[in-house]
């Protein structure tokens, strides 16, 4: 069984940077991902990608895999998944989706996050029936539509945006008694006559039978129970980290991100190191999650070096 | 050779991915923007009974998303 010294999980910006710098120092690695680019893939227009002025989240994921592919000394191993991470007394044993188990000395997460669901009535139910959670995806399917936005983050507010091309009227719903998010994209959201902004209200359960037909809330201020009729709902309330995979190895905090050291990235585990969103990094960012990942990788080798 | 069909909109990469798919395997398919498209719109809700892009349609087999294993399955590519 080939033993790797590092083994980088995760394909996003902060393994893709990884793993460029793991092979330029001629650390004996792998990296295992299901797809490059990470969660800005669905992004139309990056543009705070430094060195780019603006840049699809699909050609920026293309970039990266070929910055990653041009490097020689580190395999990867796409598309697939961990499935399962164990220490052993002389590292990790790691299971790849397809049966094949590896060994590394040491460890990088740099699983990200999934989007978080409300788990509300209806939600599964009406998944891809008027449920989305991919307004660039599917924003064109609901032109001429009744829509709302679950969720007043910069992710909410985003979708609003791509929704107010193609439909008629949109909804945004937040929890608290404010928008999130940055000022400049909650001018827009505001000034947008097709949008009319819900503070205060609670989602209970999305309505509908083949196709969703309504949203009931609870109205916080009021304390009373509405209901919105509506062709579709676009769940924007978040993430949540992939840390799954090394959960009894390593400590959580209370959001379920892997605790790490801000100047080294270690986690509590030796031999485990996190970056980018999965870690309790503060700022969720492509440029941080690189940086946090390189910082990582640098500090891999020093340990690798010592022991 | 399959008829490939696939429902997309321009700003979706999955379906882009899709569609990289295809060209890289050397599978020939048809594309439907439902974005603009009414008619193929309302047909991919009654093929997929969904509202999310991409569908693809492998002979009548209807595929909701980008699933590069199930495609490659259904299109008997390794």
């Amino acid at each position: 069984m080939i033993v790797y010294d590092l083994v980088i999980i995760g394909g996003g910006p902060a393994g893709v940077a990884a793993g460029i710098y793991a092979a330029r120092k001629k650390i004996k690695s792998a990296i295992i991902a299901d797809g490059f680019g990470g969660q800005s893939l669905v992004s139309n227009d990056i543009q705070n990608w430094i060195g780019t002025k603006s840049v699809s989240g699909f050609d920026l994921a293309k970039m990266m895999e070929d910055h990653l592919r041009a490097q020689e000394g580190i395999d990867t191993i796409y598309p697939a998944r961990a499935n399962k991470v164990e220490k052993t007394a002389d590292g990790f044993m790691i299971e790849v989706d397809d049966g094949k188990k590896i060994k590394a000395k040491t460890i990088l997460m740099t699983t990200g996050s999934r989007r978080r669901k409300i788990g509300v009535p209806g939600e599964a139910e009406l998944d891809g029936k008027g449920v989305a959670y991919c307004s660039t995806c599917d924003a064109p399917i609901f032109s001429g539509k009744t829509v709302a936005v679950v969720g007043g983050g910069n992710a909410g507010l985003e979708a609003v945006l791509d929704l107010s091309n193609y439909a008629s009227k949109i909804y945004l719903l937040e929890f608290s008694d404010k928008l999130k998010g940055d000022l400049i994209t909650q001018e827009k959201v505001k000034s947008n006559d097709k949008v009319e902004i819900i503070l205060r209200a609670k989602t209970l359960e999305i309505l509908g039978d083949k196709l969703v037909t309504g949203l009931k809330y609870q109205d916080l201020a009021g304390n009373e129970e509405r209901g919105l009729r509506l062709d579709g709902v676009f769940i924007e309330i978040g993430a949540l980290p992939n840390s799954d995979l090394v959960r009894d190895l390593v400590k959580l905090n209370d959001r379920e991100e892997i605790i790490v050291d801000h100047k080294t990235q270690q986690s509590s585990q030796k031999g485990i190191w996190a970056a980018g969103d999965v870690s309790d990094v503060l700022y969720k960012q492509n440029n941080i999650s690189a940086g946090d990942a390189v910082k990582a990788v640098l500090n891999v080798n020093e340990y690798l070096n010592r022991f | 050779m399959k008829n490939v069909k696939i429902y997309s909109t321009p700003t979706c990469v999955y379906c882009k991915m899709a569609k990289d798919f295809f060209q890289k395997n050397n599978i020939q398919y048809e594309e439907f923007n439902v974005a603009e498209d009414v008619k193929a719109r309302e047909e991919m809700v009654e093929k997929s009974h969904q509202l999310g892009v991409p569908v693809i349609d492998i002979d009548g087999e209807i595929f909701v998303g980008f699933n590069r294993a199930e495609l490659a399955k259904a299109l008997n590519i390794n």
